[in-house]
């Protein structure tokens, strides 16, 4: 046994190499990337370059400002707006960052389960488009009573999509078909099958649209009820997608399914001489994968007023791909990342009112994945030790918090 | 050996990357080595030079961005205009789809905007929600309408009128005597256009006693070509131009916001003698590159009513809830000058769109018949 402060430099050696930090690292270096945009497409930055070294100030200050303007506009429109009137309105960007990162993370969990298994699933756009059809059909051409009718219609968003995603795990276990191409085409048949339903008053489309690619608007029964009165848009969507984060938890960490589909997800082959029948398992993984992504697409379908068109999938399916690499696949994880992009769409708005071009963002989120992909980058930026293999640290942390307490 | 010539890679690389860094350095020194502006001029100097109001007028677009060099840039230029020259301070929004709407309006209201705009017809649900969400607020709707919102001012345009002009032109000038037309969408702000168009070219015919044929759009069943979105020239956008050209039409009048590049390439590679006719700016002036192509433009001066409403309410004027129709009448609505077309065009046509204009002006006149 070494001594205890040998012990303890290698418990700090594998927290400095572990994910978390380089996570935390990625994000902060996203946002230094994001920050150096802002300053090169700065007006007055770059008129003070060319008297720099006689008046440096001038260019510096701009670079602050622009900077501390931009990131400040995005918390104003994400977090908590400090020149509201009363306290309510204050309050009303946090409730817009867990509505619109709400299905960022639904959707999130569902790429993210794909992820685990060994599989890329592109197809979010479709498989929500889908999941969309099915709840926009129920939301709007079937009376039922309130409540019933909104979870008939969650239901039929969540089977539309896992529907589309097992159709895609079918064709890769049957024809051997790879499911990034099967996805990434999907996506397009989807959205013109969409398009294609939303043009004919006898399908989907609203009455009074005359002609545009337009759905009805969800029946007020069907709608998800707002949660904390009209002053907010947030809605239930968020509540329901909580609970998804901890039914894929339980899904993936404790249940006998969860664990098939990790053996797969590690190496399929020993799954099956183990005698998994992969081929069933990715079925199965692309279904529930899909499954996931329905929620998100309840979500769209019936968290609005406003009926549905073809761009109401917002990109969700894409960013979900995010979402799932940011957040490690794990659900605490797709949690923290599907609300930092939450508020990334809604201090967007903040950002441009105030003249900074909210496709930083888009460059922030994509700096971020791009260093959470290289992880020897991170390390060789910050000079972090390798990925360790020892115990220590759980040895560390029992000392703290386990037997070690009793005495 | 490996190893040696490892090393000596390593050690080109180094120079390199330090013969780059040198440019670089020395870049930033001549770039830098200009004298810094003299001090800032005092503040009774600067105060008669630029008005300043305490004044923010806000914009929100469509879908699509500022510089479509069509319906949201009219607006867009309104509002700088009025920065310049009123003074006032100016935000602004773009929305990249449906879902931006609501939080672009509301990221308005917590900036504490004097007026606030939403272009175009897609955001008429929610600048109604808005305004009545905000009553403190005012709002103006551009091709919408109030739902009963007192804050909330629409401004609409007679198109129908200057489109009349635009047809009567359109088949006097076609030699196939086949006129076409097609839409962004089948939205009132976008049919209004083309059932000008279609009276005006059907007007032509009937004093000429010749057959002229509108494709792209039949009035009386409401059916016609559409694009389905405002997306600059897609491809979508080019198939359907030239299959109004397949057709026989040789004059297009694209109602889709910049659709003007797809038109000119349809033209081009269809080897005929077409032109299009503009809409919302003057198309020949604002983008020269197609004006070989622009007969003229059905203008929708949004710039101007923008301006005036600024310029009204930052001088003190009090808000109203009053629509705002641009027509012929009131310079709101009309037709661009001719351009390289003027000699083209005889003067018995030239004097007769006058006459209409000014039968249309009258009310004797119904451009919708």
């Amino acid at each position: 046994m070494s001594n205890p402060e040998a012990r303890f430099n290698q418990a700090i050696k594998e927290i400095l190499s572990g994910g978390l930090t380089r996570t935390v690292l990625s994000v902060i270096l996203g946002f230094l990337v994001g920050a150096m945009f802002m300053i090169g497409s700065n007006k007055e930055f770059l008129e003070g370059l060319t008297y720099f070294f006689s008046r440096p100030q001038d260019s510096l200050g701009a670079a602050w400002s622009v900077v501390s303007d931009g990131y400040g506009a995005l918390f104003k429109g994400s977090i908590y707006n400090a020149e509201a009137e009363d306290i309510v309105k204050a309050f009303r960007p946090l409730t817009e960052t867990l509505r619109l990162g709400a299905p960022l993370i639904a959707a999130g969990l569902g790429i993210g389960l794909a992820f685990r298994v060994g599989l890329f699933n592109i197809g979010g756009t479709g498989q929500l488009i889908f999941g969309m059809i099915f709840a926009t059909w129920v939301a709007t051409r079937i009376e039922l009573p309130i409540v019933l009718h909104t979870v008939v219609a969650l239901m039929a968003g969540i089977l539309g999509a896992a529907l589309m995603g097992a159709l895609v795990g079918f064709l890769k276990a049957r024809t051997g078909a790879h499911e990034v191409i099967l996805t990434i085409m999907l996506n397009y048949i989807a959205l013109y099958f969409f398009t294609f339903l939303m043009r004919d008053p006898m399908l989907l489309q609203e009455e009074r649209a005359t002609g545009n690619p337009k759905a009805d608007p969800a029946a007020v029964t069907a709608q998800f009820p707002k949660l904390f009165g009209d002053e907010y848009s947030l809605h239930w969507g968020l509540v329901i997608a909580l609970a998804a984060v901890i039914v894929y938890w339980w899904l993936m960490e404790r249940s006998t399914i969860g664990y098939r589909l990790r053996m797969v997800g590690f190496n399929p082959d020993a799954a099956k001489t183990a005698g998994i029948n992969v081929n069933r398992t990715y079925i199965l993984a692309m279904g529930l994968s899909a499954a996931f992504v329905g929620v998100a697409a309840s979500n769209q379908a019936l968290g609005t007023a406003i009926g549905v068109t073809p761009s109401s999938h917002a990109g969700i399916g894409f960013d979900a791909i995010t979402v799932a690499l940011l957040g490690g696949s794990s659900a605490p994880g797709i949690l923290l990342a599907g609300l930092l992009f939450g508020a990334f769409k809604a201090g967007a708005p903040a950002m441009q009112v105030i003249g900074v071009s909210p496709e930083v963002l888009g460059i922030v989120q994509g700096a971020i994945v791009l260093f959470i992909a290289a992880p020897p980058l991170i390390r060789a930026i910050f000079g972090l030790p390798k990925p360790q293999t020892t115990n220590a640290l759980i040895a560390f942390r029992d000392r703290l918090f386990g037997k070690g307490g009793a005495k | 050996m490996a190893h040696i010539s490892n090393q000596e890679e390593t050690l080109k690389l180094k120079n390199a990357s330090a013969a780059f860094a040198l440019l670089g350095v020395s870049a930033l020194v001549l770039t830098g080595c200009a004298a810094a502006p003299e001090a800032e001029p005092t503040a009774t100097e600067t105060a008669s030079e630029a008005p300043s109001v305490d004044y923010l007028a806000c914009a929100v677009s469509d879908e699509g961005s500022w510089n479509d060099k069509s319906f949201n840039e009219s607006v867009y230029d309104g509002l700088t205009k009025a920065q310049t020259e009123l003074g006032v301070q100016i935000a602004d929004a773009e929305s990249n789809s449906a879902e931006d709407f609501a939080p672009n309006l509301q990221a308005m209201v917590d900036q504490a905007c004097d007026i606030t705009f939403a272009v175009g017809f897609n955001l008429v649900a929610d600048v109604n929600a808005a305004a009545a969400a905000n009553p403190e607020s005012s709002f103006v709707t551009i091709d919408g309408w109030s739902e009963g919102n007192a804050n909330l001012k629409p401004v609409g345009y007679a198109m129908n009128q200057s489109s009349y002009l635009a047809g009567y032109l359109a088949a006097a000038y076609s030699t196939t005597k086949v006129v076409g037309t097609y839409g962004g969408m089948q939205i009132d702000a976008v049919t209004d256009f083309m059932n000008g168009f279609y009276f005006g070219a059907m007007a032509w015919g009937k004093e000429n006693g010749k057959d002229v044929k509108v494709v792209g759009w039949d009035p009386a069943a409401a059916t016609g070509q559409f694009i389905g979105d405002f997306t600059p020239n897609s491809g979508t956008s080019k198939s359907i131009a030239a299959a109004l050209i397949n057709d026989g039409a040789d004059v297009i009048f694209p109602v889709g916001g910049d659709q003007f590049g797809a038109v000119s390439e349809a033209i081009k590679e269809a080897g005929i003698a077409g032109v299009m006719i503009g809409v919302d700016k003057d198309v020949a002036l604002t983008s020269p590159e197609y004006a070989p192509y622009v007969l003229t433009s059905a203008e929708k001066r949004m710039t101007n009513a923008v301006y005036d409403i600024i310029a009204e309410l930052s001088a003190g004027g009090a808000f109203n809830g009053d629509a705002y129709v641009g027509t012929l009448a009131n310079g709101g609505t009309g037709l661009s000058p001719f351009y390289d077309f003027d000699s083209k065009i005889d003067d018995a046509t030239k004097a007769r769109l006058a006459e209409l204009e000014a039968g249309i002006i009258a009310g004797e006149i119904d451009p919708l018949s």
